[in-house]
């Protein structure tokens, strides 16, 4: 009875810690992201052209198409680069991106294999013009750079782009973590698609746990590399830059997509509602970090 | 005002608000149960059976005659809406004593004619309490006589009924009636097994075989009382419960202190009576009687309802801030009361959603989307309903995919959703109808435009996320919905909106409360267990 009771208020402590959905939409979203700046969370060539304005690191944006008229040029523009990404700037989880790697004579071949002549991208990016891969809404197709993953990214996270995610409040640093794709996850870094979690150590960015669907891991099931106790390049830098980004954007409860590339880390997009299964990935809740960063806040006024 | 002034000014509103709808409501409720004297116990429903009885005779040009017993009217039983179906056939009820014979006359039938006879039935359940020292009296007034004497299967004056009376009562038979009933009661009961015999057995045969029906034992139970002296007689009846039957159900009543008291040796029930059970005829006849020779057939159609007791209607429908009136006018305006009972309870309905996504965590398809289609499977029931829901959505989903590889806009493919959603629920309209299923008849209520957004919900959720995601989540919404349903359903909760629509103002304070409430979902104890339900103490990752 004891110990039941002892794990009770352990149970109940830990429970505490952790920020569940409704605490942060009422708490944190509500208060801190009003609606009216939601556009340069979604759309992410606003969010590139205001942080590049302010010097903060992106991927370079070659040529961004608004209306059909403007896709006159694309052969020519197109064909003055070897690589590039193709990306709606108001896109959802990832779809109608197309990553270029080389050309191979009047064709364009993608990392994955695909190959595209230019019909077929000038198809594409008129399907992103229309909309098709944003709710409906019309779109701007972004045509940016694309970008070389470190040396330590590539042996990390060999089956596609892992990025950063940063959670930041009043522009302080919350938690972070990496999301590294998988064989499940398709190539993509997308958690609930079967990427993995792996949680950050703030103070000095190396890495702490990984989970995977649910489970915790060790190394990446498919790779083999381990995953735990590594040190991320850059990891001052890529904060200063998060802050950064955090004091730019209107938005104060943000969270921030970085990549680390082979010249440092670059921001590749922000959001309004970050997801709180980053508290999975560290094993730790958001509450104490938060809550401290709210009393230091309040502490500064009085 | 500055933002710290404008968030007190927030607080306090939004405190006068939850506190204002939480007093209200309950201050108007306590002012209508004590200062107006509204009748509680009356909101509860009360069970209802709508009966059919269907009888079928085919007829070859001649005359046919059928009777059959129509329900008793007493205290016990409260018959009403009493319907009668029989064309070509004159139709009169006749009173024969205590009991009601209906009689339908057809000249010259031809082929197959159907009659059917409806009514519903609210009855109550009876005890009596005999007590312990009562005896017989030695004579009764003269109008029960007929209840002593021999009848063609209750050989009162055999041998054997003696015997038995001999062996039940070794000590002679100068007992008070309580025991004198027990032991018979008993004896029946336990001694006698329940057999199913179709057709008419009597008090001999009943005993000789140590095993009878309900007809053979009750006509045994009443032998042995008219042999000791006590009026006893059979009566004949319905055991109501949902569903068809033929088989009726025969008890006997014996006289005891001025009351006819009922047992039953089959379902062993002693001085009491089930409310489930209707008193169709008292004395030994025969249900049902018609032309010979006419190929009848008969069931009994039986549909158990919930409907407000008509004291709680009446003693509403005078008073003031009740919706009672609004409800009757309805009914006599010709409006369905379905569509004010739907309008009344979708608040409800909403209310559950909220916990469900808010408190619980299980993610709907829509937010309001379980509460409407609970509403609109009021027709359908929660099962077809719940059919029809997973079929139209995986079909039109199914097309939305079909669409999007087409590479349509987005307008256009919306409204083919929409006629797809269409055209799958008259399909499975008429695949109900023609299998009988009527209720899928009724899918065409189905909110057709919630629907189709539904499917594309689906749909892009199978594209993002995967089809296990999508069934997931459709298995949830099916969860909420059926919760929504039970609720909205609720005879009980329904009779108390309209009794204190105030309650209304209730719904509105519990969102208001959890619209501030930011505790934990079921759903994330679930997912963050690992952090939650650990040996030790988490410890803080503080960062600069």
């Amino acid at each position: 009875m004891k110990t039941f009771l002892r794990n009770w208020k352990i149970w109940r402590d830990n429970m505490l810690q952790v920020l569940s959905m409704n605490q942060r939409n009422l708490r944190y979203v509500y208060p801190f992201n009003p609606r009216r700046h939601f556009p340069i969370a979604d759309n992410k060539l606003l969010a590139k052209t205001v942080l590049a304005e302010h010097d903060v690191p992106v991927p370079a944006t070659y040529y961004s198409y608004q209306y059909f008229f403007e896709l006159r040029t694309l052969e020519q523009d197109l064909t003055r680069l070897e690589s590039f990404v193709i990306k709606p700037a108001r896109g959802r989880a990832g779809g109608g991106i197309i990553v270029i790697d080389h050309r191979e004579g009047d064709e364009w071949v993608s990392v994955g294999g695909t190959r595209y002549d230019i019909d077929a991208l000038r198809k594409h990016m008129s399907d992103i013009v229309f909309g098709i891969h944003s709710f409906s809404l019309a779109d701007e197709a972004i045509v940016e750079a694309k970008v070389e993953p470190h040396a330590f990214m590539r042996e990390y996270s060999p089956l596609g782009l892992a990025d950063i995610r940063v959670i930041l409040h009043q522009h302080a640093p919350v938690m972070a973590m990496m999301r590294v794709p998988t064989q499940a996850s398709d190539g993509k870094a997308n958690i609930h698609q079967g990427a993995i979690g792996v949680g950050i150590d703030m103070t000095n960015g190396i890495t702490t746990h990984a989970m995977h669907q649910g489970r915790p891991v060790e190394t990446h099931p498919d790779t083999g590399v381990a995953l735990l106790h590594q040190q991320i390049p850059f990891w001052s830098e890529l904060l200063q830059y998060s802050r950064q980004a955090a004091e730019i954007v209107p938005l104060k409860y943000l969270g921030v997509d970085i990549v680390l590339s082979s010249s440092g880390p670059m921001i590749l997009e922000v959001n309004a509602r970050p997801g709180i299964e980053i508290q999975n990935a560290n094993l730790a809740g958001m509450r104490p970090v938060l809550e401290h960063i709210q009393h230091g806040i309040a502490g500064d006024r009085s | 005002m500055s933002n710290l002034d404008s968030n007190y000014t927030r607080q306090r509103i939004y405190q006068l608000f939850l506190a204002s709808m939480l007093v209200l409501p309950f201050g108007l409720m306590a002012y209508k149960l004590l200062g107006l004297g509204y009748p509680m116990a009356n909101l509860i429903p009360a069970v209802s059976y709508h009966v059919d009885v269907s009888m079928q005779v085919t007829g070859h040009g001649d005359a046919i005659n059928n009777a059959t017993y129509l329900p008793v009217i007493d205290s016990r039983q409260r018959i009403s809406n009493e319907v009668n179906y029989s064309p070509g056939f004159a139709f009169q009820i006749e009173n024969e004593g205590r009991n009601r014979i209906a009689r339908w006359q057809g000249e010259s039938v031809e082929g197959v004619q159907n009659i059917v006879y409806s009514y519903d039935v609210q009855g109550r359940a009876v005890r009596y309490n005999i007590p312990e020292r009562l005896k017989a009296p030695a004579s009764y007034p003269p109008e029960l006589n007929v209840y002593l004497k021999e009848e063609e299967g209750i050989q009162v004056s055999d041998p054997l009924i003696q015997q038995e009376i001999d062996k039940l009562y070794p000590e002679g038979t100068d007992l008070p009636l309580f025991e004198i009933l027990v032991r018979a009661h008993r004896h029946l009961q336990d001694n006698f097994a329940n057999r199913n015999f179709s057709g008419f057995t009597d008090a001999l045969t009943a005993l000789k075989l140590g095993e009878a029906s309900c007809n053979g034992k009750g006509r045994l139970f009443v032998a042995m009382m008219r042999k000791l002296n006590i009026p006893a007689r059979l009566v004949g009846g319905l055991v109501l419960e949902a569903g068809s039957k033929r088989t009726s159900h025969q008890w006997i009543e014996v006289y005891v202190n001025g009351h006819w008291v009922p047992f039953d040796t089959i379902n062993d029930h002693f001085a009491s009576l089930p409310a489930h059970y209707l008193t169709l005829y008292y004395g030994d006849k025969v249900l049902f009687r018609h032309t010979a020779n006419v190929n009848y057939q008969y069931f009994f159609k039986m549909t158990k309802r919930l409907v407000p007791q008509p004291e709680a209607e009446a003693a509403l429908a005078g008073s003031v801030l009740n919706l009672v009136n609004i409800y009757s006018i309805f009914e006599q305006v010709g409006i369905s009361q379905n569509l004010l009972k739907i309008i009344l309870m979708i608040p409800l309905g909403a209310l559950i959603v909220v916990i469900f996504r808010n408190v619980i965590g299980l993610e709907t398809f829509g937010t309001f989307l379980p509460a409407l289609i609970a509403a609109a499977a009021r027709e359908t029931g929660l099962l077809w309903g719940m059919i029809g829901f997973v079929v139209i959505i995986l079909l039109s989903a199914a097309v939305r995919r079909m669409l999007d590889w087409m590479q349509l806009l987005h307008s256009p493919k919306m409204a083919i959703m929409l006629t797809t959603v269409v055209i799958v629920m008259l399909l499975m309209t008429v695949a109900g109808v023609n299998a009988g299923l009527f209720e899928l008849a009724h899918m065409t209520l189905f909110p057709i435009a919630i629907l189709a957004i539904t499917s594309e919900r689906f749909a892009i959720i199978q594209e993002e996320q995967g089809f296990q995601k999508a069934m997931r989540m459709m298995m949830t919404t099916i969860v909420v919905i059926a919760a929504a349903y039970w609720v909205m359903d609720s005879l009980f909760l329904q009779s108390l909106i309209l009794a204190f629509p105030e309650l209304l103002l209730f719904v509105i304070g519990l969102n208001l409360w959890l619209g501030k409430w930011v505790g934990l979902r079921v759903s994330e104890f679930i997912r963050f267990r690992k952090l939650i339900f650990t040996e030790r103490k988490q410890g803080e990752n503080v960062s600069a």
